[in-house]
């Protein structure tokens, strides 16, 4: 190629900017480990929820994933992009203003993340758990990240985009058309709201966008820092250009359509369920694109996997990345997911993909930026060898022990007696088989965040030795004006508005095919399906189940499969969840399925269990939830409440509207009262507890009649 | 390094970035097609050609099942089968256990009654106090009236354990027993 009016300038690119992103990241990934642990800690241990409202394992499971995806995989996603991309583009940042409001507006997204998450403000759809307020700033937040990102593409010197750049396209596209679909809800309060979706719509919305906040959060971005950090630390070229273009437009095109293979068995509709998990198994090779594209690039450098932790890593990274996304189109064939889905086996998957690949792509970017960037050398790369290999151990301990207890479990939930009844009906056996498990578990965890320790007192280290920084002058030479003329492939590289327009409708197709035909719930259920919907007091119930993080533990689906039937009862159907905004039918069953736990039990039963569950079942691990009985209703509220459920299609009178507040204290003394019969105390009327007991009773008692 | 030297490269250079531009690896490719063309089959096997739905496939299930359970009935214990049994302090202890741990909460963990009935006098509201009237309650449980039925959440040796054990309690007058409920049954 030549450069006709090549062009030399002097510039300065922003690396404050990257060094900001840098910090922030140390920061939130020792908050989202910590937090990591401590619910560990809780699931072997049950007396760490420390009989807390703010520190219960349902408020702070979110807090740890909501910190470790966008807090600490969000910071260094940000940093690595910033850096990378000024280099690829021969230019500075489009405007220090917008990085500067980005950055300062994402930690002020963190920080009420922090607050909010354990004080109980919660949609309660998994990873996208905060409130109506931060979701918007989140949208404007992303806004100003992609004009900043566009606006540097808009003014660069390189005339083609590397293939980094491509997936960097994807993430910013992807994720804001995910976050504003998903989010849409109308508020109730200034901290309280409730999503536009329902039942299976709100349950295909939900995991379109869970399934697809991996592929474009954790895995777009994640390969395009990996096309440019690894190769630059290697000193290796890419291994196969071909590869490259292929993979990333099989992998955005087909990852989109996935989501429902964390429904499988449920009562969205079958043809929904079967794309999810075509679409994920076609989805194998082109993840494995990335992985040996990344491999293959480190031939000719295999020595440096001996001496170099940036290149432990990077490699170590890319092959887990590798065994993530064989795992998961495995899980998504029916037979796999039967066994194991709801169990501690996505856990691990999860893991494998999170600690593994994120973590060690972010350590090692990180070992290879703080350096460069504070223009030193590394303090100690004995330290960072000692990391590497705490880190891994601390993963290989997470992922075999999460396997090995969720595929037991699994197997002992379905185990049959040749006599055709279930071999352990006690749920609470399957627990404590596995509790050993889940202090390894634990364990793991802690390794990791030891070896994270390390890293920060190096990079501690390594920046207080640095030589006061001042920026430096690069040199580039404007290669975007040539005149050569390119077909295919290698022409859209230099056109970003056609690449991105075509990026966009690739994610589009799976999206609206899957999507739009649900919005229609009607079509799904039978024309004679009659359900009530809650009563106030049930309604008031169920927003504390969200609140507590219920669906943390509990799943609200039972599978049409033998052994759940004889266990838990009929499947669930589409009808039983169609007045459910949001959702609640749970990924993990740490506890058994409520899906038909009402009228199971006495009220009284209930308000025992939910003090202390170990008054019931002794072995249970469920936490204490003591402020239930302290805590008052808020019963006014629930006449917003249920006008806002009415305006989006509940069937609720203008007088269960305007009294919902009179026909919950009513309900709420009957059950006080009933509580109080049964021997359980008096004067609990106006207490959470009540409402709750409502709900739980209520649960599998509304379709007019339970399926056969 | 000679292995740079046949393998095609692009003339690309990204801020020292080189590319080559080998061929897709055979095996990927295979792999590649391969899922494609298995995600058609199964598609148009479930959705157009008969394949069987989670519906069909679980009234299948459940057919078979019924067909075991009904071989092999939960219990065909007779009274004196279980009274066979009410001597071995084992199985009565086990039964205890059993107790405290599923029943108490409800019965209280002596047997006085909570918020079911006082299991140790000689007020019944099923039955007539005998070994497979108790075995019979704690199986199927009288649901709409709070007491669970333990037949899917118990082994059978779990059950005849606690029909023993409750039986060997009757007349121990435990302290605050509840009012008596159902019928005094004579013996
Ligand atoms: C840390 C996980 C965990 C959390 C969080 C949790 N549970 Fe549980 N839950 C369990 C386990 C384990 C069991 C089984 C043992 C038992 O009965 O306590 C259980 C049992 C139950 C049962 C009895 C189900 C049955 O069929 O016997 C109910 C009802 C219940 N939980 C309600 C709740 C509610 C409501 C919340 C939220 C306020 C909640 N749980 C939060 C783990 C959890
Ligand atoms: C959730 C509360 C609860 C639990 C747990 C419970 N029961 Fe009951 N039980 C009751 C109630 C309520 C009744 C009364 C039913 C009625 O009024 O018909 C009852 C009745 C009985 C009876 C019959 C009493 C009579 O007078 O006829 C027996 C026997 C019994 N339970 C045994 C057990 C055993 C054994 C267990 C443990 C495996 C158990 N129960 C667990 C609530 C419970």
């Amino acid at each position: 190629m030549k450069a006709v009016n090549s062009l030399v300038e002097d510039i300065y690119y922003d690396d404050d900017i990257v060094k900001k992103f840098i910090l922030a990241t140390l920061v939130f990934a020792g908050v989202a480990l910590a937090a990591g642990v401590m619910v560990a800690l809780q699931l072997a241990f049950w007396p760490m929820n420390l009989n807390s409202e703010w520190l219960s394992f349902g408020r702070l499971r979110p807090l740890h994933t909501n910190a470790a995806i966008f807090a600490f995989a969000g910071n260094a996603i940000f940093a690595g992009i910033y850096h990378s991309s000024q280099r690829l583009l021969k230019a500075r940042l489009f405007s220090d203003f917008l990085s500067r409001v980005h950055f300062w507006g994402w930690q002020a997204i963190i920080v009420a993340a922090a607050i909010t998450l354990p004080l109980g403000y919660s949609h309660g759809k998994e990873y996208a758990e905060l409130e109506w307020p931060i979701d918007i700033a989140i949208t404007l937040i992303w806004v100003v990240f992609a004009v900043n990102f566009f606006g540097t593409l808009a003014k660069r010197r390189e005339k083609h985009m590397y293939v980094a750049l491509w997936f960097y396209i994807a993430t910013i596209i992807t994720v804001a058309l995910l976050h504003v679909i998903n989010s849409a809800e109308i508020p109730v309060s200034a901290f309280k709201s409730y999503p536009v979706y329902a039942g299976i719509q709100d349950a295909m919305v939900q995991w379109w966008y869970g399934h697809n906040a991996v592929a474009f959060f954790l895995t777009t971005p994640f390969l395009g820092l990996m096309y440019y950090y690894l190769p630059k630390a290697a000193n290796r070229p890419v291994y196969s250009y071909r590869l490259s273009i292929i993979h990333f437009w099989a992998l955005v095109f087909i990852y989109i359509w996935a989501g429902p293979h964390h429904l499988l068995y449920t009562s969205l509709p079958e043809w929904a369920q079967t794309l999810g998990m075509v679409f994920s198994i076609m989805l194998w090779a082109p993840s494995w694109g990335g992985m040996i594209n990344g491999l293959l690039t480190l031939r000719g450098a295999w020595h440096l996997l001996r001496t170099d932790p940036i290149i432990k890593f990077f490699a170590t990274a890319v092959t887990f990345y590798g065994m993530a996304t064989f795992e998961g189109p495995l899980l998504s064939i029916k037979s796999v997911s039967s066994v194991g889905h709801y169990t501690d086996w996505i856990v691990g998957h999860v893991h494998g993909g999170t600690l593994g690949w994120n973590g060690f792509m972010i350590f090692g970017m990180l070992y290879y930026l703080v350096p460069r960037l504070w223009k030193t050398e590394l303090y100690s790369v004995k330290l960072a060898t000692a990391h590497f290999w705490t880190g891994f151990l601390g993963t290989i301990a997470y992922y075999l022990s999460m396997v090995v207890a969720g595929i037991t479990q699994g197997l002992m939930w379905q185990a049959m007696t040749p006599d055709g009844r279930l071999m352990y009906p006690d749920f609470i056996e399957t627990v404590t088989r596995i509790l050993p498990l889940y202090w390894v578990r634990a364990f793991g965890g802690i390794l990791y965040l030891a070896g994270f320790l390390l890293m920060v007192y190096n990079l501690y280290r390594t920046i207080k030795g640095a030589p006061v920084s001042v920026p430096e002058k690069v040199r580039v030479v404007n290669t975007r004006d040539v005149t050569a003329v390119e077909t295919g492939h290698r022409g859209l590289e230099g056109a970003v508005t056609v690449f991105s327009v075509l990026t966009f409708l690739a994610v589009l197709v799976g999206s609206v095919i899957e999507i739009y035909p649900t919005l229609a719930l009607h079509k799904y259920l039978p024309p004679s399906a009659q359900v009530e919907p809650y009563t106030p007091l049930e309604l008031a119930g169920r927003d504390l189940y969200i609140r507590e993080g219920c669906y943390l533990c509990h799943s609200q689906q039972i599978r049409p499969l033998a052994s759940e039937v004889l266990r838990y009862g009929s499947p669930s159907t589409a009808e039983e969840s169609m007045y459910d905004h949001p959702f609640q039918w749970g990924s993990k069953r740490t506890g058994p399925d409520l899906a038909r736990v009402g009228k199971k039990y006495p009220d009284l039963w209930h308000y025992r269990h939910m003090l202390n569950p170990r008054v019931v079942t002794p072995q249970s691990i469920m936490p204490n939830y003591i402020w239930l009985a302290t805590n008052d209703t808020d019963f006014l509220v629930l006449r917003k409440k249920f006008s806002v459920l009415k305006n989006m299609g509940t069937p609720y009178s203008d007088d269960q509207v305007a009294n919902a507040d009179i026909h919950a204290e009513k309900q709420a003394k009957e059950i006080a009262k009933s509580l109080e019969a049964q021997g359980g105390p008096s004067g609990l009327e106006r207490k959470e507890i009540v409402a709750m007991i409502a709900y739980l009773q209520a649960l599998g008692q509304k379709a007019k009649e339970t399926p056969k | 390094m000679s292995e740079d030297q046949d393998t095609p490269t692009t003339d690309h250079d990204y801020d020292g970035i080189r590319e080559f531009d080998n061929p897709l690896p055979t095996w990927w490719l295979v792999t590649f097609f391969a899922t494609i063309i298995f995600a058609f089959h199964y598609w148009i096997h479930y959705e157009f050609g008969g394949g069987m739905d989670q519906k069909a496939e679980l009234s299948q299930d459940m057919a078979q099942i019924q067909q075991l359970q009904h071989n092999h009935p939960a219990s065909l214990d007779t009274e004196e089968d279980l009274q066979k049994l009410a001597g071995s302090a084992e199985i009565i202890s086990r039964g205890h256990d059993l107790f405290g741990a599923k029943c108490a909460v409800c019965h209280g963990p002596e047997l006085q009654g909570v918020i079911g009935p006082n299991l140790t006098d000689e007020y019944w509201i099923h039955g007539q106090g005998r070994l497979t009237d108790i075995a019979l309650i704690i199986r199927s449980g009288v649901p709409d009236k709070g007491m669970p039925n333990w037949e899917s959440q118990l082994q059978n040796e779990e059950i005849r354990a606690l029909t023993v054990f409750v039986a060997s309690r009757k007349g121990s007058h435990p302290v605050n027993p509840k009012a008596p409920q159902g019928e005094k049954i004579a013996n």
